[in-house]
């Protein structure tokens, strides 16, 4: 019985497992053959280089603008993400009806397009519009993408938009597993709101703002479309995330083996910030006994 | 053994539809292995440049050749631009499916392609020489000969980039005709900023601060061109760039910039709606403009003019960059294939008149000597009176550097130096030499 139910299994994973291997597993290793070689994938023949491209991408300036713009991008982005779900999940959960139809509404922009959004917020921005003569009028010229910090805060701020009703979802969900009678016994003890949230709700509410937390920081290695269409990874490479430095490597310079080494490179980064990120979400949730 | 054969069938069939979700849907247009003959047909696969005027073109040019061969069949469709459509030719070079021939090649994407062995030098072809004969096109291809003797791209059209001036703003400041030197212009930026303060400036654009490659195209290398007689810049892996000119246009750009006549910031269609007074524009800007700001008129409110030269330099001598791209053959067609496209585009180039059409479906100017001395242009240039300063500029152009790092050379100009400068950064000297030194290495 044991065999034969090893054997179904095999086979119902099977789907997986070869998608993984052809689509995942294959992949990694034809990218890491390039990542050692000085192929454009077009020249009839190629040198393998051993380690050299990670030793130039190491040194390069770009590369490094990639890696620290990353955490940029996670310090604004994080905490403004975070907050805005919590308030919406909290907001929407305190709704008497019609939760779903404003969970949608707040969903929408993460099924928006990031070229379509981008392009709106240009127009937004243009040195003429708008906003932006009224604040000449009271003596603000502000160059928002041409300056490194309101560059970086314009593209968190547009993705934590994105992505506030997608984490609210996930939150609210985790709201509505809460029993009731926790806060009814809350009440009879004469909590006060304040003390309800953060002693109750917060607490209870942990595993799916783990979750929410650990989604938000990966999102900060996959940024590209909005960089792209806004910044183009400028001014002076203060929006240069890794997407944009392996697509300019890649699809620009049409360095396959050197951009195959920046994308290996940019996947230990992605690979060990999770792991420590995790690791420090989990202290954080046992030391405050939450779970 | 039923439970066992259904395991197999369930693995097989699961197998299938994974294998077949990996296909793409198509059939392979790629040449190894068939030859692209067949019951003595030549197939030639031809990619056009992804915008539907130029596919219509081929499609029409490659029906009205297959009416006259029968042994030819031309599959024209457009490259893929997902990424880029560099990087779809590329991936179908690197897949096996690479076409016969494409259009839309700038002269570095075709180093790139060259130094790949990807491209046949067509100069190896029989009745290459006959087409640059017959298109009348000898000085015009001149300056695309690679740094190894050969001829690799057949430039299609020459674009020699022209300045744009708002005649009426020019007007307004009591000029009837746009400056043309340095300090006339350096002049003329501190009427408009007297008169308009904030709300005009000389050259509005945010690319003047993007230091993406191409973008150095349409700024520096117009200016540069022009400063230093079409100095090449780079010759293969060598930099010869003028420094004396080179320091001049970025001086020129820093004093346009100490006299706020730079706008590198976001604007909707600046040049169109009045904030800036002056940029680069492309003939293909044309079409866009009778759609889009009718009321733009040339000879009324707005005029072209090749780029300004140093004080000291005549204006007539002025030099400009190519915006021109062309066709090239992939070294994975076939002889057959080959020998099918050279001769298609031979009968392409033997009548005028198909580069009449040309010119006329898309207002980029063929890469020919004789455009303003042919009578098969002059009615389109006659109608069209905007297209004439490029059509009699096409000998002034310089085309792009034939390196196939152009990418990274090109960015590092604007990271290095011409950027910086707008910003007011760094000064013209230290730009140019950190560029210098920059490119060198690069080049190395």
């Amino acid at each position: 019985m044991d065999q034969r139910n090893n054997k179904m299994g095999w086979l119902f994973t099977s789907p997986y497992l070869i998608y993984s291997l052809i689509f995942f597993f294959g992949p990694l290793i034809w990218s890491f053959f390039l990542s050692v070689t000085d192929w454009n994938l077009i020249a009839p023949t190629f040198n393998i280089i051993g380690f050299e491209n990670f030793m130039d991408a190491l040194k390069s300036p770009s590369v490094h603008s990639a890696f620290w713009v990353t955490y940029k991008f996670m310090l604004i982005f994080v905490p403004i993400v975070t907050v805005l779900a919590i308030a919406v999940a909290v907001l929407v959960h305190g709704l008497p009806r019609f939760k779903s139809l404003f969970l949608i509404g707040f969903f929408l922009p993460y099924l928006s397009s990031g070229v379509v959004s981008s392009l709106i917020v240009k127009g937004l921005l243009s040195y003429t519009s708008p906003l932006n003569v009224f604040l000449r009028k009271i003596g603000l010229d502000i160059d928002w993408l041409g300056t490194p910090l309101s560059a970086l805060f314009i593209v968190g701020l547009i993705l934590a938009w994105k992505f506030t009703g997608y984490y609210a979802l996930i939150l609210t969900s985790g709201l509505e597993s809460i029993d009731k009678e926790v806060y009814e016994a809350a009440a009879i003890d004469g909590v006060t709101e304040r003390q309800r949230f953060w002693r109750i709700t917060l607490p209870l509410l942990y595993p799916s703002l783990y979750t929410t937390l650990i989604l938000a920081f990966g999102v900060t290695f996959g940024i590209f479309t909005e960089v792209y269409q806004l910044t183009g990874g400028g001014p002076n490479n203060a929006t240069n995330t890794w997407q944009m430095e392996i697509f300019k490597q890649a699809f620009t310079n049409l360095q396959a083996g050197y951009a195959s080494a920046v994308a290996l490179l940019a996947s230990v980064a992605t690979f060990i910030s999770i792991f420590i990120i995790r690791k420090l979400l989990e202290i954080w949730g046992k030391r405050n006994g939450w779970v | 053994m039923i439970k066992k054969s259904l395991g197999v069938l369930l693995t097989a069939a699961l197998a299938t539809t994974i294998l077949s979700a990996c296909s793409t849907g198509q059939s392979s247009t790629g040449n190894s292995g068939s030859g692209g003959s067949s019951s003595g047909v030549t197939t030639i696969e031809f990619w056009a440049a992804p915008n539907p005027t130029q596919q219509a073109y081929w499609q029409e040019m490659a029906k009205a050749y297959e009416s006259e061969h029968s042994n030819v069949k031309i599959n024209v469709s457009a490259i893929k631009e997902s990424p880029t459509s560099e990087a779809s030719i590329q991936s179908a070079i690197a897949a096996k499916s690479a076409p016969t021939m494409s259009e839309n090649i700038n002269r570095g994407f075709g180093a790139q392609l060259a130094d790949s062995k990807a491209l046949v030098p067509l100069d190896t072809l029989d009745g290459f020489q006959d087409i640059i004969k017959e298109r009348n096109m000898t000085n015009t291809i001149e300056p695309w000969k690679f740094a190894d003797g050969h001829q690799y791209v057949l430039p299609i059209y020459s674009n020699a980039m022209l300045f744009g001036w708002r005649l009426d703003v020019l007007k307004e400041l009591g000029y009837n005709e746009p400056p043309q030197t340095y300090s006339e212009i350096v002049e003329l930026t501190k009427k408009l900023k007297d008169k308009y303060g904030d709300k005009k400036y000389l050259w509005a654009k945010a690319d003047l601060a993007d230091p993406t490659a191409w973008k150095r195209w349409f700024d520096f290398y117009m200016l540069y061109d022009a400063a230093s007689g079409g100095n090449k810049f780079i010759e293969g892996s060598q930099f010869t760039g003028d420094q004396k000119a080179g320091e001049e246009v970025l001086t020129f750009v820093d004093n346009l910039r100490k006299e706020s006549g730079l706008l590198a910031r976001q604007v909707t269609d600046p040049f169109e709606n009045g904030v800036g007074v002056f940029t680069d524009v492309g003939p293909w800007t044309f079409t866009t403009w009778k759609e889009k700001y009718p009321n733009l008129k040339y000879g009324e409110n707005f005029t072209l003019s090749m780029p300004p030269v140093p004080d000291g330099m005549d204006p007539k001598d002025s030099k400009t960059f190519a915006d021109t791209k062309g066709l090239v053959v992939y070294a994975s067609a076939t002889k057959e294939q080959q020998a099918a496209a050279i001769d298609f585009i031979k009968w392409l180039y033997a009548d005028a008149a198909n580069d009449a059409k040309w010119f006329e479906q898309t207002n980029l100017p063929p890469a020919r000597d004789d455009l303003t001395t042919n009578d098969s242009f002059k009615a389109i240039l006659d109608q069209q009176p905007e297209l004439k300063p490029y059509a009699e500029n096409v000998p002034n152009a310089i085309p792009p550097m034939d390196n196939a790092k152009y990418n990274d050379l090109q960015t590092i100009i604007g990271t290095e130096a011409f950027n910086k400068v707008v910003k007011g950064e760094i000064s013209p000297a230290d730009g140019w030499a950190n560029m210098k030194k920059a490119i060198e290495s690069a080049l190395q």
